[in-house]
């Protein structure tokens, strides 16, 4: 049986960085990506950290864990769990669009119109306004706890 | 109809993680604030207060849960992307399946090592 073939992405992988006039949206979305995969490096460490390092006994966790203390790895945690903030809930600003929520009825097209756009941009906002008070709270947690 | 299915499971997975992990951070990352609301997590990477936990069968359990959800959202994620770049039919499969590899090896190891370490 003769396969529908998928339309050929011809920009590549430039092309999730820049394919034309760019919203607010498009850059989320990069970000997303970009987060996505940043979360998916430090998983791996994460997981050699807590399995490899961590069935040896308590001597190799402690020195892993003394190494882990630096405030070079600090900072990192520290944007890692901004990443995931940030990937949580765009994620799920994706998830409620895709099944069709914050975007309103739909309505007949009679002026003055009234695009999807123009309903979800303030969820959007909402969204990133979040993103920044969690970040936040997270700073102030990191800078109290001690590095 | 298949992608379609992993899809699904992308966004279902999306929620559980967003639902366990939050947990996770809030408990790792947060003690100054916990410990303002009464809430003492001591010292959450010590050995000590490690292996405590690492003792009981409900935290073993819930990240073995954590690890298959994470571990399927994060490959199917990057087998999203590369596939993105329309390489050949081939190359599909052999992405596939290094990727589906790589999470069984993955998992096996990964939830080993907790249901060790219950008797430790």
């Amino acid at each position: 049986m003769r396969q529908i073939q998928p339309r050929r992405n011809y920009l590549g992988a430039v092309g999730w960085l820049w394919a034309g006039n760019y919203k607010l949206e498009r850059y989320l979305y990069i970000l997303h990506r970009i987060t996505g995969l940043g979360i998916l490096l430090f998983l791996l460490l994460h997981l050699m950290m807590t399995t490899v390092f961590r069935i040896q006994g308590q001597d190799v966790w402690e020195t892993t864990m003394s190494i882990l203390h630096n405030p070079w790895f600090k900072i990192g945690e520290y944007l890692v769990v901004i990443a995931f903030v940030y990937h949580a809930l765009n994620g799920l600003r994706l998830i409620l669009q895709e099944l069709g929520f914050l975007m309103g009825r739909p309505i007949p097209p009679i002026y003055p119109y009234r695009d999807s756009l123009r309903k979800k941009r303030p969820w959007t906002i909402a969204m990133i306004a979040v993103v920044v008070i969690l970040a936040l709270v997270f700073f102030y947690d990191f800078i109290i706890g001690g590095w | 109809m298949r992608n379609t299915y992993l899809r699904l499971l992308q966004l279902v997975t999306g929620i559980l993680i967003a639902v366990l992990l939050g947990v996770h951070m809030v408990l790792m990352h947060l003690d100054a604030i916990l410990g303002f609301f009464g809430v003492d997590v001591k010292d959450v990477t010590s050995w000590g207060s490690m292996i405590e936990r690492a003792r009981q069968g409900i935290w073993a359990g819930l990240y073995i849960a954590l690890l298959a959800v994470v571990l399927y959202h994060a490959l199917n994620g990057l087998r999203n992307v590369i596939l993105e770049l329309t390489p050949s039919a081939r190359t599909e499969r052999v992405v596939t399946w290094a990727i589906v590899a790589f999470g069984i090896v993955a998992f096996v190891w990964c939830s080993y090592v907790p249901i060790a370490l219950l008797s430790a």
